[in-house]
């Protein structure tokens, strides 16, 4: 058991050196493409900021509490893009060219060994940008950090993040029976763009879905918002665990599935 | 006249079969914009209901609400491929074809799509109008549409639609210039989207900022369209402003034809 571990983190690190050297190949576009998205994320910014210059607080969030937020949901997002950022491939091309194959063949864990393939270096751009937003608010929010709330905070990131992982998963696998179902997976993905904001402004009906069907509310507002007030630990930071593992555990059952739909559709 | 329909309209043709073809895709992809309009929406109506006042710099609830779905529609209409059709032609050679075909190379793709653009004028434009103006109704009590308004936003957003085709063709023109046009083209869509008033309408932004993009063709793209939609100009200025706006169209233009003078020119030098 040790040993496969050991084996996975040792193939996953020849993996990350190989997507660098491809990556640096590409400087200047890779350069121009992280600007864009610093001054995505600065005009997203600027967006708030007009927003909070008329009026005091958004249905009770203080800028610097939605600012908090902003940041806190850029955190999974990006250690998922960082990490799992091949699942893409597999709705967009890779089962629909036939490629899926060469997966099967290896003698380790397909599900391991697509998402290994890719390590999306840029993400980590996303990672610090969340970060630096978060450290220039942390003085300015009422958050009691305490030691569990510290060990709650890095607990509930990786859990956040299995949402978006599991998520991609599971529109991926939808390939094994349609072929392409990266359409599928941009549109579900999407959906996480309501969860920049709190899940409090919306109407019932997509706060349902936000938090039961495809529940990204998870992976920034309730945990943050616990952090902010303290409040409901159980439902903010509780369910966030359990939706993350049912989510999971869902993927992996509809993946397997399709891989078995797959090789038995005769490959 | 009818000679140069008939050596283009084909393309067009061409331009509804891929977009009946592919309409998975953009149905997909017309529901993930459409979440992205929804929670602007949300955002918008908590950030009245969490004012005191009944305007935001000069916007009620309702102007936001069409502004926002206004825009995006526009965002739709206007949207071109021209940088990217450009810029993989150059990349694998291909356009050399085109230097030699007798067919006008921007007209074919333009022709292509229009295609396109009938499918969204059909899918988009008129749900959404009809969307809104019912929202118009429904919530002031008043039936509110204006025909003169709305033709000239209709004239309006098809001259916006060809300034944003050239400036994209342009744009793709860098391909002679630049190896790989990915991260370019993602830093115009940032900026143009910025600067077009798709996030935060312009009336909104500083004085200084307003003052520099009034020299800016951005506005042109889809903030004149929109606002001229919402009845926010008088006659004159929205004339005047479309005036600009034919202003920018020529200018960019030419600037495509004379690039791609100077394209053809020092590839016939090169390849004899």
């Amino acid at each position: 058991m040790l040993k496969t571990l050991r084996r996975m983190l040792k193939m996953h690190r020849i993996f990350i050196a190989q997507d660098l050297k491809k990556m640096m190949e590409y400087k200047i576009d890779f350069l121009t493409g992280a600007i864009s998205f610093l001054l995505g994320q600065v005009f997203n910014i600027a967006f708030l900021w007009i927003i909070f210059s008329q009026i005091p607080a958004l249905q009770g969030w203080s800028y610097d509490e939605i600012i908090f937020i902003y940041g806190f949901s850029l955190l999974p997002k990006a250690i998922d893009h960082l990490f799992c950022d091949n699942l893409w491939m597999i709705g967009y091309s890779i089962v629909a060219k036939g490629e899926f194959d060469k997966y099967l063949t290896r003698p380790v864990n397909p599900l391991f060994t697509v998402i290994v393939e890719k390590f999306q270096v840029d993400a980590l751009g996303e990672l610090i940008v969340g970060v630096a937003l978060i450290a220039s608010v942390i003085g300015k929010v009422s958050i009691h950090w305490s030691v569990l709330n510290v060990i709650l905070f890095l607990l509930v990131i990786p859990f956040a993040t299995l949402i978006y992982t599991g998520v991609k998963i599971i529109t991926s696998a939808i390939a094994f029976w349609t072929k392409r179902s990266g359409q599928i997976t941009h549109v579900v993905y999407a959906v996480n763009d309501f969860a920049k904001y709190p899940t409090t402004i919306y109407n019932e009906f997509i706060k349902t879905v936000i938090t039961y069907i495809i529940p990204f509310s998870f992976t920034a507002f309730y945990p943050a918002s616990y952090f902010l007030t303290g409040e409901n630990p159980l439902f903010n930071i509780g369910l966030t665990v359990v939706m993350s593992m049912a989510i999971m555990a869902v993927s992996v059952l509809v993946w397997n599935k399709g891989v078995a739909a797959y090789e038995s559709a005769g490959s | 006249m009818s000679k140069f329909l008939k050596m283009y309209t084909p393309f067009t043709r061409a331009g509804i079969q891929m977009s009946m073809a592919y309409r998975f895709n953009f149905f997909c992809f017309l529901l993930g914009e459409i979440f992205k309009c929804f929670i602007m929406f949300f955002v918008w109506q908590a950030v009245f209901a969490s004012s005191d006042s009944e305007t935001f710099m000069g916007f009620s609830m309702v102007d936001m609400t069409v502004y926002l779905f206004i825009t995006f529609l526009a965002g739709y209409l206007t949207y071109s491929e021209g940088t990217y059709a450009v810029g993989e032609e150059i990349r694998d050679g291909s356009i050399a074809m085109r230097m030699i075909k007798p067919v006008s190379f921007d007209m074919t793709f333009l022709f292509q799509e229009l295609g396109n653009k009938i499918m969204v004028t059909l899918v988009v434009l008129v749900p959404i109008c009809v969307g809104v103006e019912l929202y118009k109704y429904f919530v002031t009590g008043s039936f509110m549409f204006n025909l003169l308004t709305f033709t000239m936003f209709l004239f309006s957003v098809v001259i916006a639609y060809l300034i944003s085709f050239y400036f994209n063709v342009c744009y793709g023109f860098m391909a002679f210039f630049l190896k790989n046009l990915w991260g370019a083209n993602i830093l115009k869509e940032v900026i143009v989207d910025f600067l077009s008033g798709a996030t935060i309408p312009l009336a909104f932004m500083p004085q200084l900022m307003r003052d520099i993009l009034t020299f800016m063709p951005f506005s042109s793209l889809s903030y004149t369209p929109v606002m001229i939609y919402m009845g926010m100009y008088s006659i004159e200025k929205s004339l005047g402003l479309i005036a600009l706006q034919l202003f920018w169209l020529a200018a960019f233009w030419l600037l495509s034809k004379a690039i791609w003078r100077a394209a053809v020119k020092r590839l016939a030098v090169q390849g004899g």
